[in-house]
């Protein structure tokens, strides 16, 4: 291969965030004028690789040589100089702004005025064959033409090479397909770019090469000829399964509960039933609508029509507070922002959703509010110097024993875990697992919603597979391959 | 070696945290020695007398708005909604009588400060920034609404033709007016021992009820608290509650210190004072942290400030410079406070 046909080049980057590693020693090459596909399941580290290109992160180690120059530090603004765009999921657009003025926003001196900037992204426009009028808002645009606008704007910066992040999650399917027309388009003009996607049928339709993530890790890189699907999954899976889990509890048993049509703007008719003692699993990407069942179930989100019958009891469920009087507990996706209250105590924090039981005629029984703290932290083995401590200065995982302490001092009949380990270390994770398996033992059940595959089919009995919205399928994962319940998540391979 | 170092600047940073801790109350304590030295008249029964009796409407409406705080939210509804309670009342003392008015006030009180509270729920105003705006506007509603009842004239409590003795007490009158004894308790005022009580009441219910508890956690994380099963909205309407019943208690201790209570006057800038009163308490304006003790530094330290300032005879418009500084200064201690923990 020549070296001067290598646009990027990355070597040995490292990242490590507090309590997890995020990229390890990653390495990989993309050649000019390619279109280079990166895939991996949700927590890989695609985007904390992408981010560190633009300039958002700073890495820890590693070297990076974008277009001949060897860059160590780098801002968004100067990636974008250099010829380095991104185009995120969420698009980077002031929405009261119109097209022309986003596409040279801070830039209307250089382009000599107002009038020229206009000029020159109609230019621009009409170079990707857009109609999109330069003075409309980019408020009324739809989806697709927004991402028109992101690619005009990195254009107007003569990129080299453009990232786009999941660009197909907004597009319908004839979207989609003028953006591949307009991709290919780029590519002959040979502009560089890097694809990230969940859905495999892209990648193939799209891609030259392909990068697999997984762990944080850069699994290898690979012609997309030389691949199959099937091989693609099992490399973005397939982790050694070594002892990670405890045994697989069995003690599913009656109807427990049942959940009938959820229906929000995101969720379409999901029905489902969870059986006393089990640990129904929800697989699915992120945003594919999981956290939005469980947050509708517990109270936190209004959904019309939504009927759950616990024990053949219909329940009215309007707010968290009903949901925990119904003997649902809740321990959310992101415990800092939705778990803790950082700035108070491990004790306050565990006793927070009990108050009302230790309570006499409304006031508060202080020793039996010790009492809980301290047994909590002693059967969850919560490392804190002392109760007091303040939750903020606790590690993740200690972090998560606090919420989880919280709701085992309630004993609930339900407890659904939303992310639970994210962020922790193995040890603690293997902590949580056991926990998990204790209280199915003790008669509770348990949803888990996870983005770590091999977690969810390790520890459940059962399996929901849930894309877009919708329930796409039902699995025993000690029946069905990882590599199947994996493509029903991503939405059906045919 | 390291470690030595390392001990050192924990301790030092233990000495700082005190020094945080305890800054209003050195404030109040330097204060005193200064105004002291510079001016005796300040150490004499007299003043003090003055000084207790300075524990007014602002002292109860302070206590009122340390609950919003602590939730974190804010009410910058004070001026109107102390308006409206104090037109409406004094105008009832002759109808019903002064205490069938006086209960009548602080209804009204709780049921404004309650439709506060559901507004913010209705709206969906779970933000400080949102809460500010539109008790904002709710303030210029009840003001309003106090003109046009009054059709803008002020009531003099000089023509009130029903007997008004608490309102008289609460005006200048002691405890010895009441009970006699005669030693220095003689000399407290009724106002001052009203807000002791008030003061007691409200700091064992955020103590140790579990609404007073819920206050805490609403305030320290909105979302955690909702999701971790505590009523936040009912917490919300709670917290306007009693802020509005301790408003009323201000409005009925403004206009009984003032002959003639004029609707566009009476509750200025009680919105300001309050907020300062908690905020310089020690009482942290993002919530969750803080209590009505604080709130009492904080009310002492504007009085006495008051106090020293006109002993002094500072010049009006530069004692205003001088609260605004503490203002400000006490919020960007409290910034750093926050980034510290």
């Amino acid at each position: 291969m020549d070296k001067s046909d290598i646009i990027l080049s990355i070597n040995g980057i490292n990242k490590s965030f507090p309590g997890v590693k995020a990229l390890s020693d990653a390495s990989m090459e993309v050649r000019k004028g390619t279109v280079h596909g990166v895939v991996g399941e949700n927590g890989a580290g695609k985007s904390t690789l992408m981010k560190i290109l633009s300039g958002i992160h700073t890495k820890d180690s590693g070297t990076i040589v974008f277009d001949g120059e060897t860059i160590e530090h780098t801002t968004p603004i100067q990636s974008i100089r250099r010829g380095l765009s991104i185009i995120y999921q969420e698009f980077n657009l002031v929405n009261t702004l119109t097209v022309g003025e986003n596409i040279f926003l801070g830039r209307f001196k250089e382009m000599k005025g107002l009038r020229n900037s206009h000029k020159e992204a109609r230019k621009l426009l009409d170079s990707i064959g857009s109609t999109i009028d330069t003075h409309s808002l980019v408020s009324d645009l739809s989806a697709a033409e927004k991402q028109m606008v992101e690619i005009t704007k990195a254009l107007s910066f003569d990129s080299k090479l453009i990232i786009m992040d999941e660009p197909s999650s907004s597009l319908t399917a004839d979207e989609l397909k003028r953006l591949f027309v307009i991709i290919d388009d780029l590519r002959k003009k040979g502009v560089t770019m890097i694809y990230i996607s969940h859905k495999l049928d892209e990648i193939f339709q799209l891609c030259d090469i392909v990068t697999v993530m997984r762990d944080g890790f850069i699994v290898d890189t690979k012609l997309i000829n030389d691949l199959t699907r099937n091989d693609m999954i099992a490399m973005m899976i397939g982790r050694e399964i070594e002892n990670e889990w405890p045994e697989r509890p069995r003690c599913a048993g009656e109807t427990l509960m049942e959940v009938q049509n959820i229906r929000t703007r995101k969720l379409k008719d999901i029905s489902f039933e969870l059986k006393k003692g089990e640990i129904l699993g929800f697989v699915g990407l992120v945003g594919a609508g999981r956290t939005e069942i469980v947050r509708a179930i517990y109270g936190a989100d209004r959904a019309k029509d939504l009927k759950i019958m616990i024990n053949d009891k219909l329940l009215k469920i309007r707010k968290p507070a009903d949901g925990k009087r119904s003997g649902i507990g809740l321990l959310p996706e992101d415990r800092k922002l939705e778990g803790l209250v950082l700035s108070f105590s491990v004790k306050d924090n565990i006793t927070m959703s009990s108050l009302n039981n230790i309570a006499k005629f409304g006031f508060v029984n202080t020793s039996l509010e010790n009492d809980i703290a301290d047994r909590q932290i002693k059967a969850l083995s919560i490392k804190t110097p002392t109760p007091h401590t303040k939750t903020k200065t606790l590690s993740g995982g200690n972090q998560q024993k606090c919420i989880m302490g919280r709701w085992l001092e309630l004993n609930p009949d339900i407890l659904i875990l939303d992310e639970p380990t994210r962020g922790i270390d193995v040890g603690t994770k293997y902590e949580i697992y056991l926990l998990m398996k204790e209280i199915v033992e003790n008669g509770g059940s348990i949803i888990i919603i996870s983005s770590e595959l091999p977690e969810v089919l390790a520890m459940s009995n059962r399996v929901l597979t849930i894309c877009e919205g919708r329930i796409t399928g039902e699995f025993n994962p000690e029946e069905t391959s990882a590599h199947d319940i994996m493509d029903a998540a991503i939405g059906g391979g045919d | 070696m390291l470690k030595q170092e390392a001990l050192k600047k924990k301790r030092l940073n233990k000495v700082g945290d005190f020094f945080m801790e305890y800054l209003v109350l050195m404030a109040i304590v330097a204060l005193v020695i200064v105004t002291a030295i510079v001016e005796p008249r300040f150490l004499t029964a007299n003043n003090f007398r003055n000084i207790m009796g300075q524990f007014g409407p602002l002292s109860f409406t302070a206590l009122g708005m340390t609950f919003i705080i602590l939730g974190g939210f804010i009410d910058l509804s004070l001026p109107g909604m102390i308006s409206l309670i104090a037109m409406i009342t004094l105008s009832l003392f002759d109808v019903i009588g002064e205490v069938p008015a006086m209960i009548f006030g602080m209804a009204l009180g709780v049921f404004l400060g309650a439709f506060n509270g559901t507004l913010l729920v209705r709206v969906g105003a779970t933000t400080q920034a949102k809460a500010l705006f539109i008790t904002f506007g709710m303030s210029q509603i009840y003001g309003a609404i106090s003109q046009l009842i009054t059709g803008g004239h002020p009531i003099s409590r000089l023509f009130i033709e029903h007997p008004a003795p608490i309102t008289q007490n609460l005006s200048s009158g002691t405890i010895g007016d009441i009970f006699g004894f005669s030693s220095f308790l003689d000399s407290i005022p009724i106002t001052f021992i009203v807000f002791l009580f008030f003061l007691a009441i409200l700091f064992i219910f955020q103590k140790k009820t579990v609404l007073g508890r819920s206050i805490n956690y609403t305030g320290g994380n909105f979302l955690a608290a909702e999701l971790g099963g505590i009523p936040t909205k009912r917490i919300m309407v709670m917290i306007y509650s009693i802020c509005g019943f301790m408003v009323a208690i201000g409005a009925i201790a403004a206009f009984s210190r003032t002959p003639v209570a004029a609707p566009e006057i009476i509750g200025a800038n009680y919105e300001r004072d309050s907020i300062m009163a908690v905020v310089v308490g020690g009482t942290s304006l993002t919530g969750g942290r803080g209590n009505v003790l604080r709130t009492v530094l904080g009310v002492s330290l504007i009085i006495l400030l008051s106090n020293c300032m006109n002993l002094m005879q500072i010049n009006s418009h530069l004692q205003e410079v001088f609260r605004g500084a503490v203002l400000v200064t006490a919020i960007w201690l409290d910034h750093r406070r926050h980034a510290n923990a």
